[in-house]
């Protein structure tokens, strides 16, 4: 039962919405209609659960003093006073809320994704061989790119070095994309067909 | 141990050290660097100057407007927080219509944070008149409301982020669906822009443009190549691209021009103090980017030096 009801609401509902897609008649599309009233219903229960789930997985965390669990705390306080920051005083310039955002969140945020850098650099020194042909010539586009994509590249190299990244960019990377976006497009389908007809399970959790 | 093994070994926290001294001092010591300007962001500019009334004409009467769509946390700022207030200060400056909408909770405040980081520049600009905030609407709505506004704007989005109906201010004036508000320009770390290419582009021919980490443009270039999309600024490369433009022509009032961008005399921008550095922060990152790409190139180089030369030797002892 615990599987066979929401595998029924997800089949009737996949057809359903394929239906309006492909047949546009006046049911359809009240359907549809019907149906995006009751998604703005929905979405509100869908924060209780994710609030409900963090404070429960953190507050097992601290109970049971699992490896950092001081963390935890950390984020626990850190949801509850954004929240109450943003309902008590507001989100606008000026208030708390954007004072955290610019000062805590963003700096932060930035830091995280600033350390792609440091990563990226001990990765090619580390890695980045001319061990075949192939690595070789990843090498060269790598390094070519990358020199198109800065000023001082084209300073050092004159304009043709634009010329020739984008000519990589436009013909090889292209080709390449499209490739892998038209395989990606296929399993889509496929994929969409196998949850459709309730062969594809494993969304459900739990395994067979 | 020769010093080519040794550099084989080498700890990678030197790596980081250096790569950190890199993209420092550039930032503390500023100096001019040419930016060179590339054809999809000159598109992007061409097409959004292409909204600005003419000489005689009055803002609010104009039929043409823009919308920026921010569909990223603050991780991705540092690239695309400066196209952002770049395409903002274009649209201030030219009086060009303007609306901002996001489907991310994370990105609201940095739809307000943008709008007043330009608006002090330019104290005319109001709210419901020049420019109309969106706010944040809830990711399950963001289909309904691509395609509802290919219908009637003021219907799909309802109300902006003050609380106000759409229908009841003055910038919606001549502006219902994509035929008016021929523009959107989404900003991400990801391929999430490519909703309104499926929606707005394929269903409405609404004008799609994107503004994507430097790591995400790579794969936005199919859609470029068949026109789908516009125009794209990519990293922060694009950003300072973009502020260069808005520079040399919308401020100045001037028609797009590329023997205009090769005078020296807008290259510096970066040790001119009467340019605020939030308007320049784009064209200083790429100073750091570029002692940063350098570098790698270096990294890389001396790598492959080492293995070359130790394989050689391993050759020759065995």
């Amino acid at each position: 039962m615990k599987r066979s009801i929401p595998l029924a609401i997800v089949i009737t509902l996949g057809f359903l919405f394929v239906g309006y897609v492909f047949i546009p008649h006046k049911i359809s599309t009240d359907f549809y209609e019907w149906y995006m009233e009751w998604i703005k219903a929905m979405s509100p229960f869908g924060v209780v659960l994710g609030i409900m789930s963090i404070v429960m997985t953190h507050s097992a965390r601290i109970q049971h003093k699992v490896p950092n669990w001081q963390y935890s705390i950390v984020t626990l306080i850190a949801m509850f006073f954004t929240a109450y920051a943003g309902f008590a005083w507001g989100t606008q310039e000026g208030t708390p809320f954007m004072w955290l955002f610019k000062n805590v969140q963003m700096p932060m945020g930035a830091t995280m994704f600033a350390l792609l850098a440091f990563y990226i650099a001990s990765a090619s020194y580390k890695a980045f061989r001319a061990r075949s042909a192939e690595a070789t010539v990843l090498l060269l586009a790598a390094i070519i790119v990358m020199l198109g994509q800065v000023p001082v590249g084209v300073s050092m190299f004159g304009e043709g070095i634009n010329d020739i990244t984008h000519w990589i960019l436009n013909v090889p990377n292209l080709a390449s994309k499209r490739g892998i976006a038209l395989g990606v497009g296929l399993g889509m389908v496929a994929t969409s067909l196998r949850i459709l007809l309730g062969i594809e399970r494993t969304y459900l959790g739990g395994g067979e | 141990m020769n010093i080519f093994e040794r550099l084989q070994m080498l700890d990678r926290r030197w790596i980081f050290l250096v790569v950190a001294v890199a993209i420092i001092v550039p930032l503390i010591i500023p100096f001019n660097s040419k930016t060179y300007t590339t054809e999809p962001t000159e598109k992007l500019y061409r097409i959004i100057d292409s909204f600005a009334p003419g000489p005689d004409e009055k803002p609010i009467e104009k039929d043409r407007a823009l919308l920026l769509v921010f569909t990223h946390d603050a991780s991705t700022m540092p690239e695309l927080f400066p196209m952002e207030i770049a395409i903002l200060r274009h649209c201030f400056a030219r009086n060009i219509k303007v609306f901002t909408l996001t489907f991310l909770p994370s990105a609201a405040p940095i739809m307000d944070y943008a709008i007043n980081t330009v608006k002090e520049e330019f104290p005319h600009v109001k709210s419901g008149e020049h420019y109309v905030n969106f706010g944040y609407k809830i990711g399950a709505l963001m289909l309904p409301i691509i395609l509802g506004m290919g219908e009637d704007i003021s219907e799909a989005v309802d109300i902006d982020a003050e609380g106000r109906k759409l229908s009841s201010l003055p910038i919606m004036k001549n502006i219902k669906n994509y035929n008016e508000m021929n523009l959107i320009m989404d900003f991400s770390g990801s391929s999430a822009g490519g909703a309104w290419i499926v929606y707005a582009r394929s269903k409405f021919g609404a004008n799609v443009g994107a503004g994507v980490t430097a790591v995400m443009a790579a794969d936005e270039y199919p859609y470029l190549q068949t026109g789908q999309l516009t125009g794209m600024l990519a990293g922060l490369k694009g950003a300072a691209e973009y502020e260069k433009l808005v520079e040399v022509f919308a401020l100045k009032k001037r028609e797009f021009s590329r023997e205009l961008l090769k005078d020296p005399e807008y290259d510096n921008a970066i040790t001119n103090p009467d340019i605020p550095y939030k308007f320049k922060q784009a064209r200083i990152g790429m100073n750091a980017q570029s002692v940063a790409h350098i570098m790698i190139i270096v990294f890389i180089l001396i790598g492959n030096i080492g293995y070359f030369i130790t394989k050689y030797k391993e050759k020759q002892q065995g």
